[in-house]
């Protein structure tokens, strides 16, 4: 549930997913994108070469037309087996997800169990995975052997997440993986904190708040 | 762990007294004027703000989390807040990785108790299948002994039948005999009454009433019955040797006492065209269950006259005993069908037998060997298929 604590309302969103998927990548990139005065300074906390060991973590926002500071905490987990622990932690109280999967073939395993693991953490940190805001994006589009767009839309053909395809490196995707992200959020949001009636928000200036 | 983590940082966090102190002193003596720390609503948290004070947000995220407010010119006053914020962005990030650190941990002891617990649980499950598969293995141990004393009882019962069958033809003929013998004897008797009504013209009765022959046949009838009632004597006598194998006694014997008695006793109910030939060499005195090894040869002797029966010729068995390093040695052969490689291989395999289904449990040969080992002893078979089968049976003596 977001934080609402005077006038600035907290989002806390958690890019989750195997290791090396491109998590800090797309940290990195959504960084380069959103215009100065709507962020803070990235922090990357303690890595061991490219990988992630605490967590990073973006900080966002706007004010809406009600004076209310919008804010979006965005945090990325380590992908990495043996932080699990460091995974949940970061982990509870999202009130967003984003999956990034590594497109590659060889990766499909990896994705697999990292998303049951997604689950079985939600549960043991007390969120309802499946009423949480979930995309789930398709890095590394640049590299192959991968599944083409349209068969791994018919594999997962029947979930509810909405699909994304990117490569973070080039920062393809970027922005319209973090756009769904907000549309999911203001949708399951919107009638308990009323950001339409009150805050004089409606879906396209959430988004637009962080993504003109 | 929202305190710290989930929550935006602020400069009660981040500055706790001490720190607080210590920082803004510092700063104050940097800066040479008074100096003061503002919260982000501008009341004020350390220092006394000048009059004339210049202020200076301090944005860590988006926000400002305070003001550094002195009466310094106003790049002297953002480079102090830039410095200030530098430190507060240090203890911001320390902050967050130590509480970070210690919510993982937490979570990771959760894990360990959880799967501790797991674990317990499924060691609890395991212990009780386990018993519960011990159970339930004794009790199918327990069924499968109860099935094979029946069945061997079952096997013990209808060899007792043919036993008893033949031991009763044996008796039935002398008894037969006997009796007759003592119908004509009553009537001779009556004929000795009859003399005594004539005895004034005795020598013409005596004619008459045949006395001569009456006395002479008279005697051959009763010795002839006295032989009868002997050989019952002599079968019961061998049936003793077999009437008491549940209670089984150690006795010492000699074994060939044993095999003339259960040659004695098969002998009545060969079929035709089955012969025993038996020699029995000098043996020591054994120390055995004789009522068991009685069975022993009853079960290898009836096996051998089965086998030549099945080959449908005539034929012999042949029983040899013997002397030998150690113990004693009994050999009974028979000139059957033998058995082929395959039937040798499995001859003691309880349930299995070279005969149709219901002549023979197939327990006679293993029951045979149980009885010889328990003696400390040895079975084996010699066997061609065709031509025979010997089985030799070492006993220590
Ligand atoms: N070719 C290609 N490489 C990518 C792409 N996205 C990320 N990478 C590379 O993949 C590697 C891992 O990326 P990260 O962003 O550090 O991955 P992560 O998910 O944060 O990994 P952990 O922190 O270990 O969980 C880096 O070398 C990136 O440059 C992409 O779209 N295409
Ligand atoms: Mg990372």
């Amino acid at each position: 549930m977001p934080e609402l604590d005077g006038a600035r309302l907290t989002f806390k969103l958690v890019y989750y997913g195997p290791a090396r998927s491109g998590k800090t990548t797309n940290l990195m990139r959504l960084h380069d994108l959103v215009a100065p005065q709507l962020k803070g300074e990235l922090m990357t906390l303690d890595t061991q070469g490219d990988r992630t060991l605490f967590f990073d973590l973006l900080p966002m926002g706007f004010v809406a037309p009600s004076g209310l500071l919008i804010k979006f905490r965005v945090f990325t987990v380590p992908g990495q087996v043996a932080h699990d622990g460091t995974r949940k932690a970061v982990l509870s109280r999202a009130d967003g997800i984003v999956f990034v999967a590594d497109s590659q073939v060889t990766e499909e395993t990896n994705n697999a169990e990292s998303f049951r693991n997604l689950a079985e953490n939600c549960s043991r940190v007390g969120l309802d995975f499946d009423r949480l805001p979930v995309v789930v994006q398709f890095n590394k589009r640049d590299l192959s052997p991968i599944l083409a767009e349209q068969e791994v839309r018919q594999r997962w053909a029947g979930v509810s997440w909405p699909l994304t395809f990117a490569t973070a490196l080039s920062g393809a995707g970027v922005a319209e993986t973090f756009a769904l992200l907000l549309r999911a959020l203001y949708r399951q949001f919107d009638p308990e904190l009323q950001l339409s009636d009150r805050h004089g928000l409606d879906e396209a200036a959430f988004v637009a708040g962080i993504l003109p | 762990m929202n305190d710290v983590f989930d929550r935006s940082p602020c400069l009660a966090d981040l500055l706790p007294g001490p720190l607080l102190e210590q920082v803004c002193g510092h700063m104050a003596a940097l800066l040479e004027a008074d100096t003061a720390l503002l919260d982000p609503a501008g009341r004020v948290v350390w220092g006394t703000p000048a009059a004339n004070a210049e202020r200076s947000p301090l944005v860590l995220e988006l926000e400002p989390i305070g003001h550094l407010a002195a009466p310094v010119a106003g790049s002297r006053l953002q480079a102090a807040a830039a410095l200030l914020r530098d430190i507060l962005l240090a203890r911001h990030r320390l902050l967050m990785a130590s509480r970070l650190h210690v919510e993982s941990i937490a979570a990771d002891y959760a894990d360990l108790l959880e799967q501790h617990a797991a674990l317990q649980a499924s060691e609890a499950r395991y212990k009780e299948l386990s018993a519960e598969l011990e159970q339930r293995v004794a009790a199918q141990v327990k069924l499968l002994d109860e099935r094979q004393r029946q069945l061997y009882q079952a096997e013990n019962l209808a060899s007792l039948g043919r036993l008893a069958a033949g031991v009763a033809h044996e008796i039935n003929n002398p008894i037969g005999f006997v009796r007759s013998n003592l119908s004509s004897f009553a009537i001779y008797l009556q004929k000795f009454a009859a003399l005594k009504e004539r005895l004034n013209d005795a020598a013409a009765a005596w004619q008459a009433l045949e006395i001569d022959y009456l006395l002479k046949d008279g005697a051959d009838l009763v010795t002839e019955s006295i032989g009868g009632i002997d050989r019952v004597a002599r079968i019961v006598g061998d049936l003793k040797g077999f009437s008491n194998v549940d209670r089984a006694e150690e006795e010492v014997v000699d074994l060939n006492e044993n095999l003339r008695q259960v040659v004695s006793v098969l002998q009545g109910q060969l079929p035709a065209g089955v012969s025993i030939d038996a020699e029995y060499g000098q043996l020591p005195r054994l120390l055995c269950l004789p009522g068991h090894l009685n069975q022993v040869f009853v079960n290898i002797v009836r096996n051998g006259v089965q086998a030549i029966g099945d080959s449908n010729r005539p034929g012999v068995i042949t029983i040899r005993t013997q002397a030998v390093d150690g113990g004693i040695e009994v050999s009974v052969g028979d000139s059957g069908v033998g058995m082929t490689p395959e039937q040798r291989e499995r001859a003691f395999d309880p349930f299995f037998t070279t005969r149709d289904v219901g002549k023979g449990t197939g327990l006679g040969l293993t029951v045979a060997r149980d009885i010889v080992q328990a003696h400390g002893g040895r079975l084996a078979i010699d066997s061609r298929f065709g031509f025979g089968t010997t089985v030799t049976l070492f006993l220590p003596a």
